[in-house]
């Protein structure tokens, strides 16, 4: 098993998970699956106009924002909804942990949500000295074991059933077993301890509805349910692009999401709520609190980035992706991965290079472009966040060098000319070397040909070879 | 200044710069006119309750459909006792019994489609809860060990096995959330084609709104608790019940002969 450590340089990271043998497999045997169950479920249906009705209700949202969020809230307050506005993560943090200490919370569960993986909000909780325990089956076991998600809908993809088999029986204390149904129950059993202990739930959200004022969050095995009805708190950590305008918008957001994500028709729970319990109700939560957060995402829009707003977190792009299907996940080191992840985490990110080279951890071959359900052109951004990053000069100084370089060869023929022959014999020099191919070159080039190897330039230029062979072909 | 305002002005002044990447300039809000049907069902109603049927099974749910009132009373009653003897004869011990195994969680017959039903389970030594605040430490144990619940359905779609499931004043969410097996009483007027059709008639009716937001708690279901996060292998009911059968009956008939 790969050690995973988030802080390493990227190079590492990656070097790390290409060094685990189990990873690629799992990862391929998991996102083929998922992307086969795809493609069955959006050719059995009009998929296209599913993915173009989407993407129109989505862009008019971020267009008339503010408005929603206004009808949103007073929806949400009109239902008795506590609403919380909230900047960043950690405002969005002290809130959640104020609302808890409030109330006197030990334990709280959660469904699985990657606004709160954002903010860590598990961290600032426990920091404070609330349980938190995670309720889906596999963000459970990645809990247990310590380590972050590296999915954004299958959380545990990278383990194999060995390893969540030993770790059931190291911190569980459950005697060791690879059936999958055992494991599964015995999870059922301590969660439901959870589910009717915690004071306080705590959700994401897929989608909310400005006309009803009603959260919706979806889950295959029941948490989202348990943690929005068991306890007699709920709270909802929203991102402020979440909103839908109607009903209607709401279930085509869903079957967009559940046909691109798991290939499913419906997920097997959608969980509505619209407000605390009636005092008439015999079960569900006696106080509801949503909190509004930006965290970035006004930012993502202002740098130009707002495209990746639509997004409704699928995980489609990250299946059908070749560098994601290879170094997984946690080589990413940020909370979301794969193509979106590589344009969200640099832009959402305060300093745009934080996360300067995910943009490059990607091929461009646009494969996740046409399974995204709302049509985000994700190469387009990519190559917009790598224009952005070098006006940032966030690249190496010895590439800002040479692209100068090269800007003011190629506007002269003769340095132009020259530089290529220089290239040429330079290359072909180095390639005898080394038998062919060039496998070492001098610093700084050598970054290059550490990894792969590099093809020596042709003897002859093109325009040598063309001159030659129009001289052969006049004297025919 | 507060969060809230700041949040919307900064957001009122980025939509409004000419230059902005996207989204842009001029969107259209999606019209009823406009709106595709994702999937597609059709027939007769009991053309439809065939097809819910059958996509309820493929979501490893079960389904029987039955032509009166007086049988489904007797499906459901009998599913309930084939259910504790399958439990029982599942159990590798001496003594197999156990806590909550004739305790039944159900809706109030008021929001029933069937009557007698508590009554009858009665007479067979099932215990049934209507629970009436989960919040009382007493009752949330006993709600807790509870193996099946029943319920009716707000409404459901023949194209994908969906129910929906509002909370009320009846109508508690545990019922079909925390017991192992949940049996669903459908009544054949409730089957709509698809979520759209059946959003369209509530629209149309003026209640679609009003009813998410009265019932405080909308489910929508689709087949019994599941996941694959063990390597992708299926595994059933990890929160939610693990077995879902649903006794599809023609209150149609019944409602036209009084």
């Amino acid at each position: 098993m790969a050690v995973i450590n988030l802080e390493a340089p990227f190079k590492e990271r990656v070097a790390n998970a290409l060094g685990d043998s189990h990873l690629a497999p799992a990862v391929v045997r998991a996102t083929d699956r998922m992307l086969q169950a795809r493609h069955k479920a959006m050719n059995s249906i009009d998929g296209e106009g599913l993915r173009t009705q989407t993407r129109q209700m989505k862009e008019d949202v971020l267009r008339h924002l503010p408005d929603y969020l206004e009808q949103l809230e007073r929806n949400f307050q009109a239902n008795g909804i506590v609403v919380h506005w909230a900047r960043d993560g950690v405002e969005a943090g002290e809130i959640v942990r104020g609302i808890g200490l409030q109330n006197g919370a030990k334990t709280v569960v959660k469904s699985k949500s990657m606004a709160t993986e954002e903010i860590h909000l598990n961290h600032v909780l426990e920091q404070a000295g609330l349980k938190v325990v995670e309720t889906d089956l596999g963000e459970y076991i990645i809990q247990l074991a310590g380590e972050p998600p590296s999915h954004i809908v299958a959380p545990v993809i990278h383990k194999r059933l060995e390893e969540i088999a030993e770790i059931f029986h190291e911190k569980l204390d459950m005697p060791r077993t690879m059936d999958p149904t055992e494991i599964t129950s015995a999870a059922r059993v301590r969660l439901r301890n959870e589910f009717f202990g915690a004071q306080m739930g705590v959700s994401g959200c897929n989608f909310a509805i400005a006309e009803t004022g009603t959260i919706c969050i979806v889950t295959n095995e029941g948490n989202g349910r348990m943690v929005s009805s068991m306890p007699k708190v709920y709270v909802v950590v929203m991102g402020i692009e979440k909103v839908v305008p109607t009903v209607e918008d709401a279930l085509l957001q869903l079957q967009a999401l559940t046909r691109s994500s798991t290939g499913q028709q419906m997920t097997v729970y959608c969980s509505m709520t619209s407000g605390p319990r009636q005092p008439d109700q015999p079960d569900g939560p006696e106080q509801v609190h949503v909190v509004l957060m930006d965290n970035g995402r006004l930012q993502m829009l202002e740098r130009g980035y707002g495209e990746a707003l639509l997004c409704v977190r699928c995980g489609a792009c990250l299946n059908v992706c070749p560098v994601y299907q290879e170094i997984g996940g946690h080589a990413y080191g940020s909370t979301y991965n794969g193509p979106i992840g590589a344009v969200i985490s640099p832009a959402l990110a305060p300093e745009i290079a934080r996360f300067k080279e995910l943009p490059h951890a990607t091929t461009l071959c646009g494969a996740c472009r046409d399974v995204c359900p709302v049509k985000i052109d994700l190469p387009r951004l990519l190559v917009d966040l790598r224009s952005d990053l070098v006006e940032a000069k966030t690249n190496p100084r010895v590439e800002q060098l040479a692209i100068q370089g090269y800007v003011k060869a190629m506007s002269s023929r003769e340095m132009y000319e020259r530089g290529g022959k220089f290239a040429s014999v330079a290359s072909n020099l180095l390639a005898g070397l080394t038998g062919g191919e060039i496998k070492w070159m001098p610093p700084p080039l050598n970054g290059w040909t550490d990894h792969r190897d590099f093809p020596p330039f042709a003897k002859k230029s093109f325009r040598e070879w063309w001159e030659e062979r129009q001289k052969l072909r006049n004297r025919e | 200044m507060p969060a809230r305002d700041d949040i919307l002005n900064r957001l009122r002044t980025a939509l409004r710069q000419p230059e902005l990447r996207f989204p842009p300039p001029e969107t259209h809000r999606l019209t009823a006119d406009d709106r595709m049907t994702v999937g597609t069902a059709e027939g007769d109603r009991w053309a439809l309750a065939r097809r819910f049927g059958a996509e309820l099974e493929t979501l490893h749910g079960t389904f029987e459909i039955v032509e009166t009132l007086a049988e489904a009373r007797m499906a459901a009653i009998g599913r309930l006792q084939m259910w504790v003897a399958e439990e029982l004869a599942g159990r590798r011990t001496e003594r197999p019994e156990q806590p909550g195994d004739r305790d039944i969680l159900i809706w109030s017959p008021d929001a029933l489609p069937i009557d007698g039903l508590t009554p009858a389970l009665s007479d067979l030594e099932f215990r049934v809860i209507e629970p009436q605040n989960l919040h009382d430490p007493d009752e949330r144990e006993r709600v807790r060990y509870a193996r099946a619940g029943i319920t009716g359905v707000d409404a459901a779609f023949a194209a994908t096995g969906t129910v929906v499931l509002g909370a009320g004043p009846h109508k508690s969410r545990a019922a079909s959330l925390t017991p192992f097996r949940h049996l669903l009483l459908v009544p054949i007027s409730r089957i709509f084609p698809t979520a759209e059709a059946w959003m369209a008639k509530m629209r149309q009716d003026g209640t679609l709104t009003d009813f998410l937001r009265e019932s405080r708690n909308v489910a929508l279901v689709s087949g019994p608790s599941k996941s694959a996060d063990l390597e992708g292998i299926l595994t059933m009911g990890v929160h939610g019940p693990k077995i879902l059968h649903a006794v599809i009956f023609d209150d149609i008939e019944a409602m036209i002969r009084g």
